[in-house]
């Protein structure tokens, strides 16, 4: 159990750094700054991250940031990297074209 | 710490969050979400398309679903502080058979009767509403007044503000049992054993939901079945309408971002049997049967790249509309479950309603259909 | 809709994966392997240097040959490899879907070995994301698979083994390495392969992270600084390069993802996110396998033996062999994998300072530090001896499992003996011919052939060179020591090749006898 009021007592407010501005995530842009001040708004999850800020929901779906990312989080919760778990992983591994993946020898229903 | 509240909530999905959010709002902050998983929304609430729609839904929803388009969608970015992406252009309901527009019409006649904006359009209208669309449309319903969002960020941004109104969150909280004092609904005991306390407990937890509500004795009739949705890479800027279908082959939108997503399924979801059902896994089937449905309706879309694919549980009803309602027997109990796979577009509704229950008022519109023992034998 | 059986499927035509659907072919399985690119071999064919180890571990083969091999093998044995072929999903019931050509094909396997192996790491700096910031495997690809010089001036992050042998081939592409920067206080990789590239005249900065990219629109420069205890950068201590190429070898992650979502149970360690696998590679899904880096890093030659033992494996798990067979199996190439995990980089001294030899010599504290063994420091290893006539320098001063010099010396010489991981000594009860067999065999290029008076005041050096234009005899340049600096004028007496030396040819320079121990590199004027 978790008690996310506790946990954001623990590590304190955001406070603004000097390389908050550094992009983490490449294909969606995100700022280190964003994701140090995402986990002081209570969102300490990978997986809440993602849906919050869209780090790692690009084309190469977290394959760049993820471990960046997995680092930053576990530094503004103070716990060792670890324990920050990384997201899902879902087909497809590689971006495809819906074209592609629509002929794989079924038949569409009507 | 104190482990004792006015109100008790399961389930930090967008319901439960959303309900809460409208507690604190009212000056009723003195409340516990208490969310299984590790992460806030992990369930239905992010795996969504989107949806904030009115047309299509069954007559005994449709009161809150326009009552929340009407008066809570239009200002909920701005009052959470989170860009939720509303976006009211409409919503078309394709069909590509006389079947299918005979459906949309009996459906369409349905909403019209309680007051909803909704009409038929022929393909030269369809065309002109969105022009990527396949040329074997021959009609479609169409309500200006549909849109969608982005599941995520409403559902983190409920959380977020009702988090900051003081409402206390508690994640990685599996609840195990129900339990009553003096024949009143009044403890929540978690797996670890914590026990927590409040004057009123509302279930919003999914389809764990009839599990947890076994323990004081109440079975809720309803099932759960697997669905699947995608993603696109982002894509040139398209349309901003929603996107069904008579036959409900898909569903979906192009989000701000330029991404689009889709629920689609293969038909093999009925029989799914996972052994573990919190792993969520997705079908090898479903991803080809999921692009073959979309692009038989947007072919313009036929070399966006698909970058990732995911399944969620729907909460099914037997009867297909939720269960939002005090429980006779387990006074201090509200029910807000079984929402089939369209609860999404209603949920700030549905919260507003739920708090307004929490405070004893009576609810913004008429929700005594969709009561927890509507069940009937059928003979 | 049809779904294509098989025994055994493999994800990865790698070195783990295709060395493990040849072990198992050679059992009578038909496996398939699938790769999603256009060549077989995953990063074998961008190893263009030679392998460490022993015989059994094909050391002193360069790896894009090591690959040439496996693919014959691959062929003779029947293992079907489809190339342009990319895995989307792993399912239930070992399904695996698969791309190839406009259409995906759905396929079962009795069991399935994902080997996918590893993905570069990426560290974030002002201006990571400018042009010009590449990873050193990208390098690597563009320069040995695409013959492409990556840039014209570089700045490589990172003294593991990676950055290391990738400076070299830089170098030897024709780029200029300005620096190698590492943030850990010594450098990660083997110092054979550092004392290489130091003596190209390459500094290293150790402690030393990069502080920002300049450019606006592409690299045009880098800055680095001193980093102090905690990581961060000592104001004051900044240098500015002017580049227009960054290399990142920060590490390797493992290609997992498959994996994870087949559902194996998964464990995050500090090789990665990997697969909680038994001995034997088993995951916790019956009937799928991990091998090679994308079950914890190492190198091409562990992912080789890890192939192999998954492909024994699995054998035994569809009955093609008994238990007993698979276990003497399992066992001949556990030992393998146990020489070469040995050593002072062993897994298990990972991160740890390790400060004498194994025969108790103090290691070179300026080989960590900056890159080469100091003048001072030399003539205390075994294979460094002084003696009138030629005879080799063995400049090894590390133990680590390699000893391609013992068999090469065919007048027994060069003494490693039964422990693969001892320095190799020099025997001076034995006469050296001056062949050059040890010079070229050394995979760290750290043998040298020196010989005294060979006229007047002058002797001879022979030194391992692998760069082009090779050199003429009569040519006319400096000398340089292991640190890179100039030492003396030099001249070129000799320049040898040959097939048996495997591309190093052998430099032969003549020098002032008292540079005899000092002249490690040459370059023309």
């Amino acid at each position: 159990m978790i008690d996310i009021q506790e946990k954001l007592k623990e590590i304190g407010p955001y406070v603004e750094a000097p390389d908050d501005y550094m992009l983490v995530c490449r294909c969606e842009e995100v700022t280190k700054g964003e994701i140090r001040k995402a986990v002081h708004e209570g969102f300490f999850t990978i997986e809440e991250i993602r849906r919050y800020l869209r780090s790692g929901m690009g084309l190469c779906q977290g394959q760049t940031c993820g471990k960046l990312v997995k680092g930053i989080v576990s530094r503004e919760l103070k716990v060792a990297p670890t324990e920050v778990e990384p997201a899902v992983s879902r087909a497809p591994m590689r971006p495809m074209e819906m074209e592609i993946l629509a002929e794989d020898g079924g038949v569409a229903h009507e | 710490m104190s482990r004792v509240a006015d109100t008790i909530i399961i389930g930090g999905g967008v319901v439960g969050c959303a309900a809460a959010y409208y507690l604190a709002k009212a000056g009723n902050s003195n409340v516990i979400v208490l969310e299984g998983t590790k992460s806030i929304g992990h369930g239905g609430s992010s795996r969504n398309g989107g949806g904030v729609r009115q047309s299509g839904r069954d007559v005994r929803e449709l009161p809150y679903a326009m009552y929340g388009i009407k008066n809570l969608w239009p200002n909920l970015s701005e009052e959470l502080g989170v860009d939720t992406e509303y976006t009211q252009k409409g919503n078309l309901r394709l069909g590509k058979t006389e079947e299918h527009l005979k459906k949309l019409n009996t459906l369409a006649s349905n909403a019209q009767s309680v007051g909803l904006d909704v009409r038929m359009v022929d393909a030269k209208e369809v065309k002109e509403i969105c022009p990527y669309l396949a040329d074997d449309i021959i009609g479609a319903s169409w309500c200006p007044t549909d849109g969608h969002a982005n599941p995520l960020t409403t559902t983190l941004g409920y959380y977020k503000r009702s988090l900051e109104m003081g409402v206390k969150y508690y994640t990685d909280a599996p609840v195990k049992e129900l339990r009553k004092i003096k024949g009143k609904v009044r403890q929540v005991v978690l797996n670890d054993g914590t026990v927590f306390e409040g004057e009123s407990i509302i279930l919003a937890a999914g389809y764990e939901s009839r599990e947890i509500a076994r323990t004081v004795g109440v079975d809720i009739p309803m099932t759960r079945l697997i669905d699947e949705a995608l993603v696109t890479e982002m894509q040139p800027h398209m349309f901003d309408i929603m996107l069904g279908t008579a036959g409900g082959d898909f569903y979906g939108h192009q989000a701000h971002h330029g991404s689009f997503v889709f629920g689609s399924d293969s038909g093999y979801e009925v029989v799914t049997d996972m052994k573990d059902p919190s792993a969520m896994e997705t079908n090898s089937l479903t991803l080809s049967a999921s692009c073959r449905a979309i692009m038989s309706y947007v072919p313009a879309l036929k070399d966006a790249k698909i970058v990732r694919s995911w399944a969620g549980w729907l909460d099914n009803a037997f009867d297909g509309v939720p269960f939002i309602s005090r429980v006779d027997e387990a006074p201090g109990l509200i029910l807000a479950c079984g929402f089939t796979g369209h609860g999404f577009g209603t949920a700030p509704a549905v919260g507003l309603m739920l708090s307004q229950m929490v405070a004893g008022e009576e609810t913004v519109v008429d929700i005594s259909a969709l009561r927890y023992d509507r069940f009937k034998p059928i003979r | 809709m049809k779904i294509e059986r098989y025994d055994m499927i493999v994800v990865g035509a790698g070195p783990a994966g295709l060395s493990a659907a040849i072990e198992a072919a050679k059992r009578g399985i038909k496996p398939i392997v699938f790769d999603e690119n256009q060549r077989p071999g995953g990063q074998l064919f961008k190893q263009i240097h030679k392998f460490f180890g022993s015989k059994e571990h094909k050391a002193k083969i360069r790896g894009f040959k090591i690959g040439e091999e496996l693919l014959a093998e691959a062929e003779q044995y029947g293992v079907k490899v489809v190339l342009n072929a990319t895995v989307i999903g792993l399912y239930p019931e070992k399904e695996v879907t698969v791309r190839i050509g406009d259409e995906v094909k759905h396929y079962k396997g009795d069991a399935v070995l994902v080997a996918t192996g590893a993905a570069e790491n990426m560290v974030n700096f002002k201006g990571w994301t400018l042009p010009g910031v590449i990873g050193a495997g990208a390098a690597q690809t563009m320069m040995n698979l695409h013959h492409i010089k990556p840039g014209n001036r570089v700045l490589m992050l990172g003294s593991g083994n990676v950055g290391l042998v990738v400076s070299f081939q830089l170098l030897q592409s024709g780029c200029e390495v300005v620096a190698l920067a590492d943030a850990a206080p010594r450098v990660g990789g083997y110092g054979v392969h550092a004392a290489k590239v130091s003596r190209c005249g390459v500094p290293f900065y150790l402690s030393h992270t990069i502080v920002e990219a300049e450019g606006t629109d592409h690299v045009t420069g880098v800055v680095i600084g001193q980093v102090g205890p905690d990581w961060k950068v000592i104001p004051g201590t900044e240098k500015h390069f002017d580049v227009d190429t960054i290399c990142l070898a920060v590490g390797l992650s493992p290609m997992s993802q498959l994996l994870k979502q087949a559902g194996c149970k998964m464990a995050d360690t500090k090789g990665g996110y990997v697969p909680v696998c038994d001995e034997d590679g088993a995951t916790s899904v019956p009937g799928v396998y991990a091998a090679g880096d994308v079950s914890g890093i190492e190198e091409a030659s562990s992912a080789m033996i890890e192939g192999r033992m998954s492909g024994a494996t699995i054998a035994e798990y569809l009955g093609y062999i008994t238990k007993e067979e698979k276990e003497s199996r399992v066992n001949e190439l556990e030992a393998q994998l146990d020489t070469l995990r040995q050593g002072m980089f062993a897994p298990k001294n990972r991160g740890k300072l390790v400060e004498k030899t194994e025969e108790g010599i103090d290691v070179s504290m300026n080989l960590l530090e900056k890159g080469y063994v100091a003048q001072d420091e030399i003539e205390r290893y075994p294979g460094v001896t002084k003696s009138k006539g030629i005879h080799p320098v063995i400049e090894c001063t590390q133990n680590i499992p390699c000893n391609p010099c013992q068999d090469a010396c065919k007048m027994g010489c060069i003494m490693i003996g039964k422990n693969i991981t001892s320095l190799p000594a020099v025997d001076s009860n034995h006469k050296c011919i001056g062949c050059g067999m040890c010079v070229a065999s050394c995979s760290g290029q750290a043998i040298f052939l020196v010989e005294e008076d060979v006229e007047p005041g002058y002797g001879e050096v022979t030194m391992p060179y692998e760069f082009l234009p090779l050199p003429e005899v009569g040519d006319k340049g400096m000398a340089y020591g292991r640190d890179g600096r100039e030492v003396c004028a030099a001249e070129v007496t000799k320049v040898r090749t040959s097939k048996a030396f495997d591309h190093t040819n052998l430099l032969t320079i003549k020098v002032p006898n008292e540079m005899l121990m000092t002249a490690r590199f040459y370059k023309a004027k």
